[in-house]
């Protein structure tokens, strides 16, 4: 019992060791118009240290060691970092491992349009709001930037957004953001309706506006190669405690709701970001032929081969095992040879049992597992398949035992012929040969 | 040292025993010379595997002294050909790492504990010394043991053989020709003797050749040829029939045995005139027996029954047949021997290999020398006293002499018969001569009333005659030993050049890249390169490679042409699709190493452009506007963009490489460079060599955040 509770802290304090997180803040004030979130995130164990983003000791990593795992940026403001901090050293904690939730607004800074263009975004103009004329809150302040955005348009994924049970509408007030069409790891999480335009709302519209419509994304997540995750809301005041608890209306619609969907979306999103959803990883693999427990040296054609795998994700606190029945396996050589589904066999394991194809070479048993929302588990193990070696062909086959016959009855009839030939002898003596 | 002086005529058993001597010593110092005078690059640089091929020969010969015969013959290599792999035991004339693998381990058995590299390097000239008795055995049988003797000096130091046979240069050739000099002494034994044992002792010695060499099409077509020819002059006869049928039998069946040849000798048309001649000596025989048993009338009837029924069945049974694909069309490679263009027009990997070139008229004379003016006179003693044994050297003289000239390294193949014809040649006029000389020397007395002023003048020329030979041989053999020396000796593997004051530097860049790569790479890496370093970066970096020498692939020769050949982003797709992980190139533009990828580039693009996936690739496009190909400003963009340009140059810009040029200044193609400053995006540099013949980059992965 004593040894469980100590486990349990253990496990407690492993958690909380990758949940250090920075958060980066315009000024104070932020911190208390953000309460509840910064409470939600303590509450499930986050270590936040708050400063102000233009602070001069700012630092990320000493000794090549990094001090945080996370790191949040609601500075929407700010011009440049204080310390070390730059673009370079939070692409860097990216390719390095780290994660980042950065909230804009209508006048983000330029470092952080840089920090969003280097991760596949694009922030539209200073000054621009997203701005809908027809689904606009009720107590928006007649230029129509506080809009409603149904749950519809909410990425269509359970591991990021959460179960779609209530259907609350959430708030959003702020600029919008475009996808690079070209990056293929960038999630739009949540995007604008189609009514709706990105633009300076004092100005009158003289050029089409940038982002319109459902291209138009407020909420963008990028799921790097190295599973590092990103998330990037053009809107600051998303994450407030205003918008957490106000409640909502369309301007020209009946339906009230007494509070937003924003907490909880914040909420899962939050965790997805943060990693405590939706991260897989291969536990084990193994491969071998039908019947064996080792894998050969060489793999030969034609063999029935079979290919374990484990999975397990990460689920909040502690690895379990993933349960899914649309994995595939591939066996590659250039080109998949054999492309099947994986079957679960229980507790994570999964199996596939095939027959390998009558060509030699060198293939891959390749996983690639790519799910919205989830790590892009990639594994591929490369496995020699030869020939047949010289003893495993068939020695007789049924087809050449005319040859057989007439190979050996030649055989014997030679030797017959050279006995009589040479023990036969004729009456009258006249001789032939030489 | 060459065998000239053996004629003394006394006729007592003295003399015999001292002819015994001579022709034994004179017959073991050309052995020794010719083992000798191969060992120039063993001195000069160390005991190393020369060029390409032979480090494939070796790293299996390796293989096959450790591992032993079964799993040799198995082998499947998964390093080579990545991701399709080679079966080794199925695609390789074994002959060559047999032997070595017999030797070594007979060494060892007698405790003299060799490296198996040694025995590697030092094989062919050991194989050249055992051509050299054989030519002696050869031509003796031929025409006599004079000529023999010489035929035998000359050939061991004839460049033309040395050329393939150096030590270090570890490959197929050079046990080859040995083997194929005894197929031809076994088979004018048999032709001469008539007998079954001479014909299986050919049949035998016919086997080690094919499991030898891919050259012994040369030699199935020979030999048929020959009975062919004694078929149609009338001279053929039971010792023919005899020799011919053993031969064809059982070496037929033999050959069948080396998994490489399998079926082709009953398939191929290139094995086609040895079973068609086969035929040929039944229905021969047979209707010589039946003319011995019939009268003319019914044989004349019968005869031309039978003549058009065979006829008929015969030309329906090759149509069939050719129809149905059994029998394989024409290769390539053969009708590259038969019209020297072809190649060029048609196979663009076979025309790029340089020994596949049509020999240039001045290669003749500085691999023969001499041996050029003394073959026709050769060939004419031949034609002088024709038998079935001269018309057989007759015959190789002059198809050898054809291929010689439609591919440079058949010139190999033409050597020996050089000798052989020179040998006779030389030999039959300096017994003439010397003869004279003689009979003037005993007869003196009896003949002093004749014509003595004649008797003088015979005597001057006669000593004149001589001296000039004398001359023309040590002339002879003073060419040799320079071409050895200088063109033949140097193992390309390290290269050497003279410095301003006239000293040697040595590049070792080669290995010093193959070791990094051995050394600093992970073990399961795929390293990219033009296919001519693929068997050396299998065999001395040990690390996995997409082509090599043996060119069977030609798609996939050709997808990495056109990575070579595509801009950068083309070509990470491509090496992306294989996995590659390094890539390797060789640049000379600095030390003026002038057989570098540059150099090499055109072929890149023309095999590149020969498949379906590199239909996009045109020759034209890297040329300048005015059809040159050029590396600085006036080059084509296309050409100045793509990889291998920005492989071979990535900061050359910044390099001077000779005074008084500016930066980049490349100085084999003698241009500054018309790309200077340019970064590489999915490559990043991971090894340059000292003197940056050898540049490795390592392909980056595929960036992290997708941009």
């Amino acid at each position: 019992m004593k040894f469980q509770t100590l486990l349990t802290l253990l496990v407690a304090v492993n958690v909380n060791a990758f949940r250090n997180t920075l958060v980066l803040l315009d000024n104070q004030v932020i911190k208390e118009t953000h309460s509840i979130f910064f409470k939600q995130l303590q509450e499930r164990g986050y270590t936040l240290t708050f400063k102000v983003a233009d602070d001069a000791s700012l630092v990320l990593s000493k000794y090549g060691e990094y001090l945080y795992d996370n790191l949040i940026i609601f500075a929407p403001s700010v011009e440049e970092f204080g310390g070390t901090l730059g673009v370079d050293t939070i692409t860097q904690f990216i390719d390095e491992g780290g994660n980042v939730l950065v909230a804009g607004s209508s006048e983000t800074g330029d470092v952080l349009r840089e920090l969003a263009s280097e991760c596949g975004f694009e922030v539209d103009e200073e000054g621009a709001f997203m701005i809908d004329h027809l689904n606009y809150d009720i107590t928006d302040e007649g230029q129509h930037t506080k809009i409603v955005v149904p749950l519809d348009n909410l990425i269509d994924s359970t591991i990021i957004a959460g179960e779609k049970t209530m259907l609350t509408p959430l708030l959003y007030q702020g600029t919008g953001l475009l996808a690079d069409p070209d990056n293929p790891l960038v999630l739009p999480l949540l995007t604008a309706q189609s009514t709706s335009y990105s633009y300076n709302p004092e100005q009158s519209i003289k050029e089409y506006p940038h982002a319109i419509g459902k291209s138009a994304v407020l909420i963008a997540g990028l799921q790097a190669r190295n599973n590092a995750r990103v998330v990037f809301s053009g809107s600051l005041s998303f994450f407030s405690d205003e918008f957490f608890t106000s409640p909502v209306q369309r301007a020209h619609g009946t339906e009230k709701h007494e509070t937003s969907g924003n907490q909880r979306i914040a909420y899962a999103i939050s965790q997805w970001v943060f990693k405590e959803t939706g991260e897989l990883r291969v536990k084990s693999i193994k491969h071998h032929k039908d019947g064996e427990q080792v894998p050969p040296t060489a793999y030969t054609i034609m063999e029935n081969v079979v290919y374990t795998i484990e999975i397990d994700i990460f689920d909040y606190v502690e690895w379990v095992p993933y349960v899914a029945d649309d994995i595939q396996l591939e066996f590659v050589r250039i080109d998949p040879f054999v492309r099947t589904t994986l079957k679960h066999k229980g507790n994570g394991k999964y199996e596939a049992r095939f027959k390998i194809p009558d060509v030699y070479g060198v293939y891959q048993f390749k996983v690639d597992y790519n799910k919205i929302g989830y790590t892009h588990l990639y594994s591929s193990t490369q496995v020699s398949v030869r020939p047949l070696q010289h003893t495993q062909y068939e020695r007789f086959i049924p087809s050449a035992y005319p040859y057989y016959v007439s190979a050996f009855s030649m055989m014997l009839g030679v030797f017959l012929f050279s006995f009589v030939f040479l023990h036969y002898k004729e009456d009258t003596p006249k001789t032939k040969g030489e | 040292m060459l065998g000239i002086n053996k004629k003394t005529n006394t006729g007592s058993v003295n003399v015999e025993k001292q002819e015994t001597l001579l022709t034994l010593s004179i017959l073991t110092l050309a052995a020794i010379l010719s083992f000798a005078t191969r060992l120039f690059s063993v001195l000069r640089f160390e005991s190393v595997i020369h060029e390409f091929d032979p480090y494939f020969n070796y790293r299996t010969t390796k293989y096959l002294a450790e591992q032993g015969f079964y799993s040799f013959h198995n082998w499947f290599d998964d390093r080579a050909w990545y991701p399709l792999g080679r079966i080794i035991g199925g695609t390789i004339y074994p002959g060559l790492m047999v032997t070595s693998a017999v030797i070594y381990h007979t060494c060892w058995l007698l405790n003299i504990t060799i490296d198996i590299r040694n025995v590697c390097v030092f094989l062919a000239p050991l194989f050249s010394s055992f051509t050299t008795i054989i030519t002696y055995l050869l031509t003796k049988e031929l025409r006599n043991a004079g000529a023999g003797l010489v035929a035998a000096a000359m050939v061991a130091i004839v460049p033309g053989y040395i050329s393939r046979s150096v030590a270090g240069s570890y490959d197929n050739e050079g046990i080859a020709i040995f083997c194929m000099l005894l197929t031809y002494y076994t088979w004018i034994k048999a032709v001469k003797s008539g007998t079954i044992f001479w014909g299986t002792l050919a049949a035998l010695a016919y086997f080690y050749m094919v499991s030898s060499w891919g050259g012994y099409v040369f030699l199935i077509n020979l030999i048929p040829l020959h009975v062919l020819t004694l078929m149609i002059t009338g001279r053929f006869s039971h010792r023919i029939y005899v020799a011919y049928s053993t031969l064809y039998c059982v070496g037929t069946i033999l050959s069948m045995q080396i998994s490489f040849v399998g079926f082709q000798p009953i398939q191929s048309s290139e094995h086609m005139l040895a079973l068609g001649v086969f035929g040929l000596c039944q229905i021969l025989a047979f209707v010589d027996y039946l003319r011995s048993k019939l009268s003319s009338q019914d044989f004349d009837t019968l005869f031309s029954a039978l003549l058009y029924t065979f006829g008929t069945i015969l030309a329906i049974g090759v149509g069939v047949l050719t129809l149905s694909g059994k029998i394989s069309p024409w290769t390539g490679r053969f009708y590259s021997l038969l019209d020297p263009s072809y190649a060029k027009n048609h196979i663009p990997i076979i025309a790029s290999v340089s020994e596949h070139q049509p020999t240039s008229w001045s290669s003749f004379y500085f691999d023969l020398q001499i041996l050029v003016f003394l073959f026709p006179a050769g060939l004419y003693f031949c034609f002088t006293q024709l038998t079935d044994a001269n018309i057989f050297l007759i015959l190789y003289g002059v198809t050898s002499i054809y291929f010689a000239g439609v591919m440079v390294r058949l010139m190999l193949v033409l050597a020996p018969v050089m000798c052989i014809l020179s040998g006779i040649a030389v030999s039959h006029l300096l017994t003439k001569f010397l003869k004279h000389s003689e009979t003037k020397h005993t007869h003196e007395h009896k003949k002093s009333k004749k014509l003595e002023s004649s008797v003088v003048l015979k005597n001057e020329i006669t000593a004149t005659y001589v001296g000039i030979t004398c001359l023309l041989l040590i002339s002879y053999t003073f060419h040799c030993t320079w071409v050895t020396s200088e063109a033949y000796s140097s193992p390309s593997i390290v290269l050497s050049a003279r410095s301003h004051d006239g000293g040697r530097i040595i590049f070792d860049d080669f290995r010093e890249a193959y070791y990094w790569l051995k050394m600093n790479t992970p073990e399961d890496a795929k390293v990219m390169s033009w296919w001519d370093y693929g068997y050396q970066i299998t065999a001395m970096a040990n690390r996995t490679i997409l082509v090599d020498n043996n060119t069977w692939n030609n798609t996939h020769i050709s997808r990495v042409g056109q990575a070579m050949a595509s801009t950068e982003e083309k070509a990470y797709e491509i090496m992306k699709e294989l996995d590659v992980n390094y890539v390797l190139v060789i640049f000379g533009g600095l030390t003026g190493y002038s057989s570098d990828d540059i150099n090499k580039f055109l072929w890149m693009v023309r095999i590149g452009g020969s498949t379906e996936k590199g239909a996009h690739i045109k020759e034209w496009d890297y040329y300048s506007p005015s059809g040159e190909f050029r590396i600085d400003k006036e080059g084509s963009p296309t050409l100045l963009n793509c990889l291998m340009y920005k492989m071979c140059y990535y900061r050359f810009g910044q390099v001077y490489t000779e005074g008084g040029k500016p930066p980049g200044y490349d100085r084999v193609r003698s241009a500054e460079i018309g790309n200077k400053d340019f970064e590489l995006d999915v490559l990043e540099e991971a090894y340059t060599t000292e003197h940056w013949l050898v540049r490795i980059y390592k392909v980056k992965d595929l960036p992290n955040r997708g941009v």
